[in-house]
């Protein structure tokens, strides 16, 4: 023992590292490393195995988030992202200040958009400011590519920050853990592959390493971390509305602590600090404004400031007061808070605070935007979740989850309480929305993480007392350590149960033989494996693509690509005026400006509920009625998607329904939902379907013509493929608009809304037509007896006179 | 100072009260807390929100080709829907699991006796073994083509 521990001391350092090598965490490999090598520096050796995990982490990460670019190229996916795009092609085009001022005149006409006060601007200005780097090195690369792969490359940085997070709330193995759990777990890659430019792929680095800060800054209780805290906090701010998260959280966590007793002047200063600055911070993005002291949403981190303050002022005065005067101070306390309680629901009640926005209420009283605003429960990732996505976005990890829960509330310290509280609430919240899978999916990493290495180094540990048949050296070395630092023994290390003496197992004091030991982590190890399979094949099918270009395949596994949409809005973009203004229904507003380039009326950014309802309204009404709305907005085009001829499902007669309700929110008295239905209460297409229904503007313009197609031999004429069945309304013209073009697929098919002029003639019967010419015209003379035709104002030359006078007569 | 919180008392009069916390009120301890977390987490990832907003019916039926009608456990092709029965019982795997590997961590303890430990850890194994495979198969009912192609 001696000579291993000589050996040890002569091994590990260069002397200078030999205090480094104290502030390890996981002792066992040191031991281990020191009798293979002795050459090998450890801390050198952790610190590369831990880059290099990560590294990998990151590429492996990146990698599986290219299967769009590789097979289809690289273009940017879906909706959102092209408005994000478009932003950002604007912004390194003229200039982040003309960004910030800029007034979109193609978006939400005749209203228009202020950009620069509406969008989160993080994401413009993180690419922005790479494409700036890149070209100021002199490295032309185009604003898309940056785009593109903007996502992928800040999941590396996602997982960077989780590692590091991790690390404090457990330990550095738990931490590698969780960062290639997150490189590839699929709920979070479903937001980031390649291609989808949005504000989530940034938005969950900013999340995480806020929360990194934050831990580190309650540990340490310093002004630094604290601000360096608010800082991240300002970035997730600009990035993302998901930062109304983050200032929820960390209040209830200073809550819960308070209530936890665990007050201390390092959650004082952190929180205080972190509070004001970035209140300040966030008011800095000017779509947030003032918002920060003025919506409901963001008064919880206020009141828990105003405590904080309270009790650290009661704390204070304990030191000086006696007892009996406490007392009445605390009395005081109460009707202060009490007051500052009544006078912030005055203030609510007065409008002078907002009350809580519908998305945000939606989160707590789930059928609450059922009911009041049908806009956002149309909105398919606002749909609750049903067990099947938290299988399918978190696999194996979704078992490991309440495991690594159990850890951490068996072992409870401060900043576990935080981690705790965070997957309490995000698993709420992934319940109500499909999309808020997103922030659960970070915390689902750390805590798997968190389980995986205490299985692992359980079981692997016991193993290496095995090997080590005499007493385990890691003891001795440790008891050495303690020598050398004796402070060190006070504090409680996570994951390491530190024996006392005579709990010490002798030899083969625990009854396991390796076997199931090694049975075990094998097990574990398979499961892994599984979870990487099923990460890879998830991302492969499910999220990587792009749905602009679709992609169908054969049975012989040829695969044909549907480059509807691109041709159709390229189509636009070239057979239309440059201030055509086309409507649609508001899915494709974004793609229309950053394809066609062409006004739209309604866009994805759906701030104006009744301009989206009169859309739905016109779509909705019958064509004569929908044409007074179309001329009232000066529509010129009306784009329509339609999937029945290729079994698209996602088209306009899918999302009919929806058009309907949110129209029947603005204009219940001509609009109602019960009259597309059926008698027997459904919603059908064919024969039977409501005659509102089948004389309804967008069933009209979806299957104009459509009744002439029969598209195989055993389906009748009109065989609609995504509703299998034939449709109701075969034969009928449509007057006020004419079809304009139809794209391959027949997936996007466009209309021009005609002028009044084209359609608007009464019939006059032919006795009554009268035919007004102007007096001055010319009539020819010619008949159809008369051939020969004659010059007109022929210089008819008679002799003796001049000619000049002949022709001004 | 002393004045200024004296102040109010010169009108009042102090009840002579005792507050105390009712008996009922412990803290709660780490496993109860935990217990609680783990059944809210067995309710949530069951849809049970879902469940709630959009009620579908316990279990779904289908008309077979004699016309009879048949009950059906699980919503297939359906990704965003299902019954109340599927997600409970895949909830309920999820949490089998979870405590699968939480009983593979409470072997550790050296007061054991070897068989207990040899029986516990077969029992953590099996669950953990059988709410994957069940997973694996229930995925497989709900979207045929799983890890196919």
């Amino acid at each position: 023992m001696q000579l291993n521990k000589a050996t040890a001391a002569i091994a590990a350092n260069p002397p200078s590292s030999g205090n480094k090598k104290i502030s390890f965490f996981d002792k066992k490999p040191i031991v281990k490393q020191v009798k293979s090598s002795t050459l090998t520096n450890i801390a050198g050796l952790n610190s590369l195995i831990t880059f290099t995990v990560l590294l990998l982490a990151w590429i492996s990460g990146f990698a599986s988030r290219l299967f769009a670019v590789i097979r289809f190229e690289s273009i940017i996916h879906e909706f959102d992202p092209w408005f994000n795009y478009r932003a950002t092609a604007y912004m390194v085009q003229h200039g982040f200040y003309n960004f910030l001022n800029w007034f979109d005149e193609r978006a939400w006409y005749p209203l228009g958009r202020i950009v620069g006060g509406t969008v989160y601007p993080g994401l413009m200005i993180t690419s922005g400011s790479i494409h700036y780097i890149f070209s100021s090195l002199n490295i032309p690369i185009h604003i898309r590519d940056i785009c593109v792969f903007l996502a992928p490359i800040f999941s590396g940085l996602t997982a960077i920050s989780t590692y590091y997070l991790t690390k404090e709330l457990w330990s550095a193995g738990a931490g590698l853990f969780a960062a290639c759990f997150i490189a590839i777990v699929p709920g979070y890659i479903s937001r980031s592959v390649a291609g989808s430019y949005d504000n989530e792929g940034i938005a969950i680095f900013a999340l995480q390493f806020t929360y990194y800060l934050w831990v580190k800054s309650v540990k340490s209780g310093s002004i630094f971390w604290a601000s360096m805290t608010a800082l991240s906090y300002f970035y997730m701010v600009s990035a993302w509305g998901g930062y109304v998260f983050i200032i929820n959280l960390i209040p209830l966590h200073v809550f819960v602590l308070l209530i936890m007793n665990r007050f201390s002047q390092r959650l004082f200063t952190s929180y205080t600090t972190f509070y004001i600055l970035g209140l300040l911070f966030s008011m800095q993005i000017p779509f947030v404004g003032f918002q920060p002291i003025r919506t409901s949403e963001h008064m919880a981190a206020g009141g828990v400031f105003c405590l904080l303050i309270l009790i650290g002022t009661l704390k204070y005065l304990r030191t000086f007061l006696t007892k009996s005067e406490i007392k009445y101070f605390g009395g005081i306390v109460t009707g202060i808070a009490i007051i500052l309680l009544t006078v912030l629901i005055g203030l609510t009640y007065a409008g002078f605070v907002a009350p809580w926005s519908g998305r945000f209420y939606s989160l707590w009283d789930t059928g609450y935007a059922k009911v009041h605003i049908p806009i956002i429960a149309s909105v398919s990732e606002h749909q609750p979740t049903t067990w099947f996505s938290f299988f399918f976005d978190l696999h194996i990890l979704v078992t490991t989850f309440p495991v690594g829960l159990w850890y951490c509330i068996k072992h409870i310290n401060d900043e576990r309480v935080f981690v705790v509280l965070y997957a309490i609430s995000a698993v709420y919240f992934a319940g109500v929305m499909v999309r808020l899978m997103l922030t659960l999916t970070p915390v689902v990493c750390m805590l798997s993480g968190i389980a995986f290495s205490g299985l692992l180094e359980l079981f692997l540990k016991e193993e290496d007392r095995d090997e080590n048949s005499g007493l385990n050296a890691s003891e001795e070395e440790s008891e050495e350590e303690q020598e050398k630092s004796p402070g060190r023994a006070l504090y409680d290390k996570a994951g390491k149960l530190r024996r006392m003496k005579h709990e010490k197992p002798k030899g083969n004091g625990d009854g396991l033989g390796s076997n199931v030991r090694n049975g075990v982590v094998f097990f574990i190890l398979v499961l892994l494996m599984m979870f990487t399979v099923h990460c890879t094949w998830v991302t492969s099918n499910a999220y990587s693509s792009p749905s602009i270009v679709l992609a169908s395949y054969s049975n012989d596994g040829g695969r044909a690509i549907l480059d509807d949409f691109r041709e159709a809005y390229y189509w636009l973009a070239q057979n239309t005026p440059t201030d055509a203004r086309i409507m649609s229904w508001w899915d494709y507003g974004y793609q229309i400006a950053g394809m066609a380039n062409r006004t739209t009326l309604v866009d994805n950014n759906t701030w104006n509920n009744s301009h989206i309802a009169l859309v739905g309204k016109a779509m909705s009404s019958n064509e004569s009625a929908a044409y007074e709305i179309m001329t009232s907005l000066d529509v010129d085009y009306v784009l329509v998607i339609f999937g029945g001829m290729i079994g698209y499902s996602g088209d306009d007669i899918n999302k009919f329904l929806w058009m309907v309700r949110i129209a029947e929110g603005e204009h219940p008295q001509d609009i109602r939902e019960g009259d597309y239905f059926t008698e027997r209460g459904e919603f059908r297409i064919d024969s039977e379907g409501s005659p509102t229904l089948l004389n309804s503007l967008m069933y009209k313009l979806s299957y104009y013509r459509f009744g002439e197609v029969k598209i195989d031999y055993r389906s009748p004429y009109g065989y609609d493929r995504t509703r299998s069945a034939e449709i109701g309304n075969k034969h009928f013209q449509i007057t006020y608009l004419e079809e304009a073009y139809t794209s391959e697929h027949w997936l996007v098919r466009i209309y021009r809304v005609k002028k009044p002029s084209e359609f608007n003639r009464p019939r006059i019967p032919i006795s009554k037509r009268q035919i007004i010419r102007q007096t001055s015209s010319y009539i020819s003379r010619k008949t159809a007896r008369k051939k020969k035709g004659y010059i007109k104002k022929r210089p008819t030359v008679i002799k003796g006179q001049k000619l000049q006078k002949r022709i001004s007569t | 100072m002393n004045f200024l919180y004296r102040l109010p008392f010169y009108v009042l009069e102090v009840p002579n009260l005792k507050l105390k916390k009712p008996s009922f009120f412990v803290k709660p301890s780490a496993m109860v807390v935990f217990s609680m977390v783990l059944l809210s987490y067995f309710l949530m990832t069951g849809g049970i929100i879902y469940d709630v907003i959009l009620e579908p019916p316990s279990v779904g039926s289908t008309t077979d080709e004699h016309g009879h009608s048949r009950p059906v456990a699980f919503m297939p092709y359906r990704v965003n829907g299902q019954y109340i029965m599927e997600g409970l019982a895949s909830s309920f795997l999820f949490t089998l699991g979870g405590l699968g590997f939480i009983i593979l961590d409470q072997t550790h303890s050296p007061s054991m006796p070897k068989l207990t430990r040899i029986l516990l850890i077969s029992v953590g194994f099996i669950s953990v073994l059988v709410s994957f495979t069940t997973c694996w198969i229930f995925m497989r009912m709900k979207l045929p083509g799983y890890l196919q192609s």
